[in-house]
């Protein structure tokens, strides 16, 4: 897959021309592979932004590049098939059969005037039988559940065979287990070098799963960087006016980070005004990460992370265990709290890795 | 009750042999039937061979062939164009009539009538009529936003009305003695004006619009998405929009500037295809011509030879179309687009 280059640069919209803006100056990139999160509350502009950074509605002002280029620079054919963009599944009436809904697609690789090939059926089936839907198959989707709808619509998506992916919601509406599902094949995609981006209304996602999140608030203020950076107790009374606890919650194999909303702050948060995606300054800690890793695919990532996070890592061990067939690591940091627990949410992002971190006191 | 297309390849291949074929036989069995009866081999005789009763070769040639032509022409076009814009506005009850082409078409051949005009000129103004009425609901459905879907369908909707309130004028001024009964006549439908002059004037009209619908059949299918859906399939959505709008507008305006409005066609021939084929416009518009086609040359048939007098052919679409529609919807268990 070839690894795109996604930015925008100083995004801004408004409803009006002159009017109250929506999105003020927004500027991030994605990396190649990585999930994106973009969070906020009710009328924050999530899905507007998804729109705009698409092309699907024009910024006010700034711009989004694909690889250098202004994205107005595109065709919309040539641009539609390197961007896949899946809309929220709310129960779509269409009486369109899977296969066939799944082969619209396939519309961006071939001429109106023309029909889709045996080639483009055969990529339209590839990509159900990438999310596992051949049970489907020929079920019209006006008969699909919110989470199976969700999926074809992902399938769609992925029959264009994008280089990156937008979802606005994909989790919304669906329960415990859809939404785990749908999650894990964001994960999996991203794993397998896919750039995906997605809205959400649940942060406790973009923490557990997304590397990086963009964090909109409703007064037109933003923050991006990486989730645990991002999504902090400040940034979430700031943005929700919400007071929220992040925690932990431990289990034999992994920590796992959630968020719980405790009360609603009924005085008016004004923003604090602090310069936007610029962390702030923490105390430094030092802590152990012990890792398990079971997939030998993992490994090489594991090694990358710590690559990344070099300049705080202190020391670091590794031991292969041939006879239960694993390796164990276990890495010394020093450093900010959120820069470890950053490491630490993606390392347990991982396939087949159980990992652990034990801080010190101060 | 499971859809025939769910039946696997050999099923399909059977039913598209079978919907080819259905309107040559229709046709066929059309020509034979008729105040002057012809047996077959008759038919055959006048159609091919050289020594024919002249007397059969002139009501065939001139009469009951560009007839059948025109029924199979209306009947295909406007089931087509119904398919089309069901798929246009994501409403199964869409019909070619809904941006007010047959409105304006009837206006323009009321006017025709009311002057005087002959008919080649009356089929000219229904024309005209019915590709202005559109135009007209095109440049009002245009705000200060973009046209949406809606915002056209309710201009089409104010566009039909304000036509329908016209004809009605043209009504009353006409003289009742003999203008008024020829444009009512001619309101309610009937192929039995079919010439070779006013289908070489029309024909084109309806086999390009159809030919462009039927090119455009898979992109039919991205038409009932959201925008932004789509917009991201690749396509040009409001090119898209427009020309299948054109396409159907041709079409229909050429039918009802031959032969009146006929109603229920377009409404009803979609939808039993779509019961019987899927909502997929890669089949489904095809199917609705062939369908289509059939449908109208049966129905005429029956027109013109049920009783000594003709039928208003609208009557008859809609008194055999209503049942069988009924009892398809029980039997398939309904339909969406």
């Amino acid at each position: 897959m070839v690894a795109v280059k996604f930015e925008v640069k100083n995004g801004c919209f408004s409803y009006e021309k002159g009017g109250r803006q929506v999105l003020s100056g927004v500027s991030f990139a994605l990396e190649p592979g990585e999930l994106t999160a973009v969070l906020g509350p009710n009328g924050a502009g999530k899905t507007t932004f998804l729109r705009c950074m698409t092309g699907l509605l024009p910024w006010r002002s700034g711009e989004s590049l694909l690889d250098g280029e202004p994205l107005r620079s595109f065709r919309p054919a040539q641009l539609w098939r390197r961007l896949a963009y899946v809309p929220q599944a709310r129960g779509a009436a269409s009486a369109l059969k899977v296969e066939e809904m799944v082969l619209l697609g396939r519309s961006s690789r071939f001429s109106a005037l023309s029909q889709p090939s045996k080639e483009d059926a055969g990529k339209a089936g590839e990509a159900i039988e990438r999310l596992h839907l051949e049970g489907l198959r020929g079920r019209p989707c006006s008969q699909l559940s919110g989470g199976e709808l969700q999926m074809v619509l992902i399938a769609r998506a992925l029959a264009a065979e994008p280089e990156m992916l937008v979802l606005d919601e994909p989790e919304s509406n669906l329960d415990f287990k859809n939404q785990l599902i749908i999650l894990e094949t964001l994960t999996e995609l991203a794993e397998k070098g896919m750039t995906c981006v997605f809205n959400t209304h649940y942060p406790a996602h973009a923490l557990q799963r997304a590397h990086r999140s963009l964090l909109l608030a409703r007064d037109g203020s933003w923050r991006f960087g990486e989730s645990a950076g991002v999504i902090t107790e400040e940034s979430i009374a700031s943005a929700f006016g919400v007071k929220a606890v992040i925690g932990e919650i431990e289990t034999p194999h992994n920590i796992y980070k959630d968020i719980l909303p405790v009360s609603v702050l009924t005085m008016e948060l004004d923003a604090p005004e602090e310069p936007t995606g610029e962390e702030t300054e923490m105390e430094t800690r030092i802590a152990i990460i012990g890792i398990i890793v079971e997939d030998r695919e993992a490994a090489e990532r594991i090694n990358e992370l710590l690559h990344e996070f070099g300049q705080y890592v202190v020391g670091r061990m590794g031991m292969p265990y041939p006879k239960k067939n694993v390796s164990i690591i276990s890495v010394i940091m020093d450093g900010p709290e959120d820069v470890i627990s950053s490491l630490s949410g993606r390392l347990g992002m991982l396939r087949g890795v159980s990992i652990k971190t034990t801080y010190s006191k101060r | 009750m499971k859809k025939l297309d769910s039946r696997g390849r050999g099923g399909r291949a059977l039913a598209a042999a079978v919907l080819l074929l259905l309107p040559l036989l229709a046709a066929c069995a059309a020509l034979t039937f008729g105040r002057y009866s012809l047996s077959v081999g008759e038919l055959a005789r006048a159609l091919f061979g050289a020594e024919s009763d002249p007397q059969a070769r002139k009501v065939l040639l001139t009469i009951r062939l560009p007839r059948v032509v025109l029924a199979l022409l209306v009947g295909g076009g406007l089931s087509v164009a119904g398919t089309a814009f069901q798929s246009l506005f994501a409403n199964p009850l869409a019909t070619p009539d809904t941006l007010g082409v047959a409105s304006g078409a009837s206006l323009g051949a009321a006017v025709g009538l009311l002057l005087g005009f002959g008919l080649a000129a009356v089929q000219l103004l229904a024309l005209a009529g019915g590709i202005l009425a559109v135009a007209l609901t095109w440049l009002a459905s245009a705000g200060p936003q973009r046209r949406s879907i809606v915002t056209i369908v309710l201009a089409g909707l104010i566009m039909s009305s304000l036509f329908s309130a016209l004809i009605s004028l043209v009504k009353y001024v006409a003289d009742p003695e003999s203008q008024l009964p020829a444009i009512t006549y001619w309101l309610m439908g009937s192929l039995s004006s079919a010439n070779w002059g006013s289908l070489a004037l029309g024909a084109p009209f309806i086999l390009g619009g159809t030919a462009v619908l039927l090119a455009l059949r898979w992109r039919l299918n991205i038409l009932p998405l959201s925008d932004d859906e789509a917009k991201a399939t690749g396509t040009n959505l409001r090119a898209l929009r427009a020309v299948v709008i054109l396409a159907s507008t041709m079409i229909t305006a050429s039918c009802v500037s031959m032969c009146g409005q006929v109603g229920w066609v377009g409404l009803l021939i979609p939808h039993i295809c779509r019961m019987l084929f899927g909502s997929n416009n890669q089949r489904l518009a095809p199917a609705s011509v062939c369908a289509g086609a059939a449908f109208l040359v049966i129905v005429d048939t029956l027109a013109r030879t049920l009783t000594a007098a003709e039928i208003p052919i609208s009557i008859l679409t809609a008194i055999i179309g209503a049942p069988v529609f009924l009892a398809l919807l029980r039997r398939t268990g309904g339909w969406s687009l």
